[in-house]
């Protein structure tokens, strides 16, 4: 299967996403890319604690879960990622004074976890309903020894990976939201990442249609 | 009157200035603050340097010690980075455990140190799966004023540079560690990272080096990261407005000039200490 | 006490395997009790049963105690919606005519589904609307000093804010607290796990074996949903091979060799009892609303040889000694049907795995919902990528090469930039005549390497001749 993948160099595996799975949260939805898996869950709009409260907008608040032990430092660093994306692409100010909370439930890592993160993220916002300006995508790069860069990598293509980027594209003019890397890489290198996430985004960004479409047949 | 519209209507204000290309403060758009650093700015630590840009204020610690390496690494010693915002630094801070921005800039110090392999972990590894160095790297904010990542990575590289470690060898014998403080050894620094950050007004203008108050009415931040190669070591932006790729470009063209400026001003620096020795 | 004839005009829920249950339910009947007991203050309700509480009779400090309950319950939901009088009086009112929102009978279990991920030991487990998500996962450790034979279990079950707007992270809610302690009482104290098979060097090394449970949807029952997840974890996970040679300690890769299943004893698994009208009415498995109204809560651990492993009940109900034989028994019940349901979860995944076939959360996506979309891999069309960059990197203005030049102020100080509100007690003009006066006849000269230099500023470079001395003075530092 590794193999076979290799070859092609970029492909996105095979991926899927189930809306309003959750009773409890106002939107829900889980995201699953190859093997990797998260749960997000969506709260709001809702009362704001006094603190929190910002007179002009609503408050996002994004808690990413890990699925062993404790949120870590590298967890708030993907949530502030997370929380950036979707503050830009929600149209906070039509709830001023209220609370907007993101859970994030990893369900599996098998790499490209921050992508799948902002993938159900954009999909349980969708399903809460909140007002959104523009969707967002995840797209994770790996640049592996051989400088070839593979789309969408596995925890093992990760690992053995010289750098890796994670981006968010922008629905309505497919330019980068978000922007997280890791290892040295160069500035072409970079832009061809870019150039290829742009392109994958279109494919994820047709699936967010298809699924509306399919959700609401019943109703159209 | 000034000062009223400044109070009232912040992001006009700025927006006021940005249309005549300059700032309130008096920069040009492409304008860096003046970044003033100080090493060997801590007796007690093993490194460490003080960064000033503009008014934003930041000390490096720099502290080694010796520890076993982990087994899944036997032959790697730690580098362990922690960006402190204290209260004192500005009053957006509050006491108690690390906010959000502190945790995310030490995630951030964390990725420019593995990307950028600043030091090679093998190179702390002293024997293999006995004993190794581990770098605590203390980033400590004294004056919060805009553009934290810059200042820490800048303080961060000066301290490294101006770490001297004690040779260690063990002794064979009784398989101790004999620590010999006569002799102290400078890090073999490999690659020399800086950040530079940008901040988007509006999602269109944007400027470098923002201040605290820039960055608070910026729509996205911007911080790249690029060593003597012009090989980037992190791109980071972190959400925000959205931007072209060629947008984008042009930051990364002016980080590398930012990266020779800095470059110069830490070698110049640390060339200064070595000749007054 | 809920009579079956009730029971019939109702529409089941739809759970296929609860149905025996439901049947022995009816077997198990007792005439309602007329006579309510009253609740004694502060009596925690263990195995120790009704007859020493029956001096204390019913006044009005019942209701007060009540009412302690249940503003304990709600401060932990603080912004959950809280139940209306009129929810709260239907809701008692349906149970007393045996009745339950969901069209289930008093002893039938919500649908349980288990699913199995791609990693060994991880699950999910859904309980009606209740969710739970449980991984186990293993370390190396120093033993404890007072058992330097066995390994060490740890249990962790977080209230995700994902499963209730109430829950609140890292927060030690009394819930919590009580759930964890139930939940180590279940699995660790009933000794199912061998913990000596865990140690690997006595008294150096043992494997600890971290059981994480994670809550996704608050429907009620987390207990008994948590429960099976953790005990369904641990019967599908399998730790490394160790080799032990000399005081070497080798873990093998799940490649080098097979990984190793966990020996368990028995699974002991909790089913919860609610009771309500001081123990009037009995629901098993109390959905969320239930939750709400009910006045005692009844857990039960058992196995399915029929062996009690921990009892306790909460809310301050008196219940007598044949009520929890009866719940005792109803437990027998559903236990043996949970453990079966376990089993051939595992025995399937197992066949999957040793096939070849798919398996996992990704195949558990449910293909008819229109709420779900799975679509194949794809490929991402690499044509034009590197002419597009090609270009943009091309397009870009080259970093210019005029860039100011550093400034030495003092030894170990340098600048950059132009002096723009940076005083740093080392202002231009007067910090230098400061050091020419202080560190006698500082040299001033022209730097000549920077060359490259636009800025109009002129470049100093001050350097203290007395730092030579002392190079001199002392050879090597």
């Amino acid at each position: 299967f590794v193999e076979e993948r290799s070859g092609v160099g970029s492909v996105l595996r095979e991926y899927g996403s189930e809306q309003n799975l959750l009773s409890k949260p106002d939107g829900s939805a889980s995201f699953i890319q190859g093997d990797t898996s998260v749960l997000a869950g969506v709260y709001g709009p809702a009362e704001v604690k006094v603190s929190k409260e910002i007179y002009d907008r609503a408050t996002l608040e994004v808690v990413i879960q890990p699925k062993v032990g404790m949120a870590s430092v590298r967890e708030r660093a993907r949530e502030q990622c997370v929380r950036e994306t979707c503050e830009a692409a929600l149209l906070s100010t039509l709830h001023p004074r209220s609370s907007f909370t993101l859970v994030l439930q990893e369900v599996h890592d098998d790499g490209s976890l921050l992508s799948c993160c902002l993938n159900a993220a954009c999909m349980a916002l969708m399903d809460a309903g909140l007002p959104m300006g523009r969707l967002f995508c995840g797209v994770t790069c790996a640049i592996d020894a051989e400088s070839q860069i593979i789309t969408d990598p596995t925890a093992q293509q990760e690992k053995e990976s010289r750098a890796l980027m994670t981006f968010a594209i922008d629905s309505k003019d497919c330019s980068v939201m978000m922007s997280l890397t890791k290892g040295s890489f160069s500035v072409k290198e970079l832009q061809q990442c870019i150039a290829v996430s742009q392109k994958a985004s279109e494919r994820i960004f047709q699936f967010y249609r298809d699924s509306v479409q399919r959700r609401y047949s019943k109703i159209l | 009157m000034a000062a009223g519209f400044k109070t009232a209507e912040p992001l006009e204000y700025h927006r006021s200035f940005l249309k005549e290309n300059c700032r309130p403060d008096g920069r040009e758009l492409g304008e860096f603050r003046p970044t003033t650093l100080n090493t060997g700015s801590i007796n007690t630590a093993d490194g460490s340097a003080l960064v000033r840009i503009g008014n934003t204020t930041v000390i490096c610690g720099i502290k080694g010690e010796l520890a076993a390496p982990s087994t899944d690494a036997p032959d790697k010693g730690y580098i362990v980075p922690n960006v402190d915002l204290p209260p004192l630094c500005s009053s957006r801070f509050r006491p108690g455990p690390p906010g959000e921005q502190a945790q995310a800039a030490s995630q951030f110090i964390a990725d420019v140190i593995d990307g950028s392999q600043i030091i090679k972990k093998e190179d702390l590894c002293i024997e293999k799966s006995k004993l190794c160095w581990v770098l605590y790297c203390d980033i400590m904010c004294l004056d919060y004023d805009g553009n934290l990542l810059d200042a820490c990575v800048v303080t961060l590289l000066a301290a490294l540079r101006n770490t001297q470690l004690p040779t260690v060898t063990i002794n064979k014998e009784t398989d101790l560690a004999e620590v010999d403080i006569q002799h102290k050894r400078h890090l073999q620094i490999n690659k020399h990272p800086v950040a530079s950050s940008f901040a988007v007004f509006d999602d269109t203008v944007i400027i470098v080096d923002p201040t605290a108050e820039e960055e608070s009415l910026a729509t996205a931040i911007i911080t790249a990261v690029t060593d003597e190669d012009e090989q980037l070591c992190a791109f980071h932006k972190p959400g925000g407005s959205s931007l072209s790729a060629e947008k984008l470009q042009d930051c990364i063209t002016r980080a590398v000039a930012r990266h020779r400026e800095i470059g110069r001003l830490i070698d110049k620096v640390i060339e200064s200490t070595k000749a007054s020795k | 006490m809920i009579d079956d004839a009730g029971g019939t005009t109702l529409v089941r829920a739809g759970s296929d395997h609860a149905h025996s249950g439901h049947c022995f339910a009816a077997a198990l009947r007792a005439p309602v009790r007329s006579h309510r007991l009253a609740v004694a203050a502060l009596h925690r309700l263990a195995l120790a049963g009704p007859t020493s509480s029956h001096g204390a009779r019913r006044n009005s400090a019942t209701e007060g105690l009540q009412k302690r309950v249940f503003t304990a319950t709600r401060r932990v939901k603080m912004r959950e919606t809280p139940l209306s009088n009129c929810e709260r009086l239907f809701l008692l009112k349906a149970i007393e005519e045996k009745k339950r929102l969901d069209g289930r009978q008093a002893y039938d279990y919500r649908n349980i589904k288990i699913t199995f991920g791609t990693d060994y030991g991880c699950c999910t487990v859904c309980l009606g609307k209740t969710r739970v998500l449980a991984q186990v996962s293993c370390e190396l450790v120093p033993p404890k000093d007072s058992r330097p034979t066995e390994g060490i279990m740890f249990f962790n079950l977080e209230l995700s804010s994902m499963a209730s707007p109430g829950f609140q992270p890292s927060r030690q809610s009394e819930l919590l607290v009580t759930l964890n302690r139930q939940l180590e009482r279940c699995l660790r104290n009933s000794k199912c796990i061998d913990t000596e098979s865990l140690c690997v060097v006595s008294g150096e090394k043992v494997w600890q074996i971290r059981v994480d449970v994670h809550v996704l949807n608050h429907d009620g029952n987390l207990m008994d949903a948590a429960s099976i997840a953790a005990i369904s974890a641990l019967c599908h996970f399998r730790r490394p091979d160790v080799a032990i040679q000399g005081r070497d300690i080798t873990v093998f890769s799940p490649e080098e060799r097979d990984p190793v299943p966990l020996s368990i004893y028995h699974m002991p698994i909790c089913v919860s009892f609610a009771f309500f009208q001081q123990g009037t009415y009995l629901l098993v498995d109390p959905c969320e609303k239930e939750e709400l109204v009910m006045d005692g809560l009844l857990v039960i651990a058992m196995n399915k040889h029929r062996e009690i492993c921990s009892v306790q009940s909460s809310g301050g109900i008196m219940l007598l000694k044949d009520q929890v034989i009866r719940c005792s028994k109803i437990a027998s019940v559903k236990v043996s049907e949970i453990t079966e349901l376990i089993n051939k979860a595992l025995e399937n995944d197992r066949q999957v795995r040793k096939e070849g076939g798919k398996f996992g959360f990704a195949e558990s996506i449910p293909k008819e919902r229109i709420t779900a979309l799975k679509r194949e891999q794809a490929p991402v069309e690499m044509k034009d990528i590197e002419e597009t960059a090609d270009e943009i990197v091309r397009e870009a203005e080259a970093p210019s090469e005029a860039v100011h030049s550093p400034v030495i102020v003092a030894t170990g100080t340098g600048q950059v930039g132009e002096g723009l509100q940076n005083t740093w007690g080392l202002e231009e003009e007067d910090a230098e005549e400061e050091f020419q006066g202080g560190m006698d006849g500082k040299e001033k000269k022209k730097d000549e390497v920077m060359v490259i230099s636009d800025s109009e500023e002129e470049e100093v470079v001050i350097l203290k001749p007395e730092a030579q001395k002392s190079k001199s003075r002392r050879p090597k530092n």
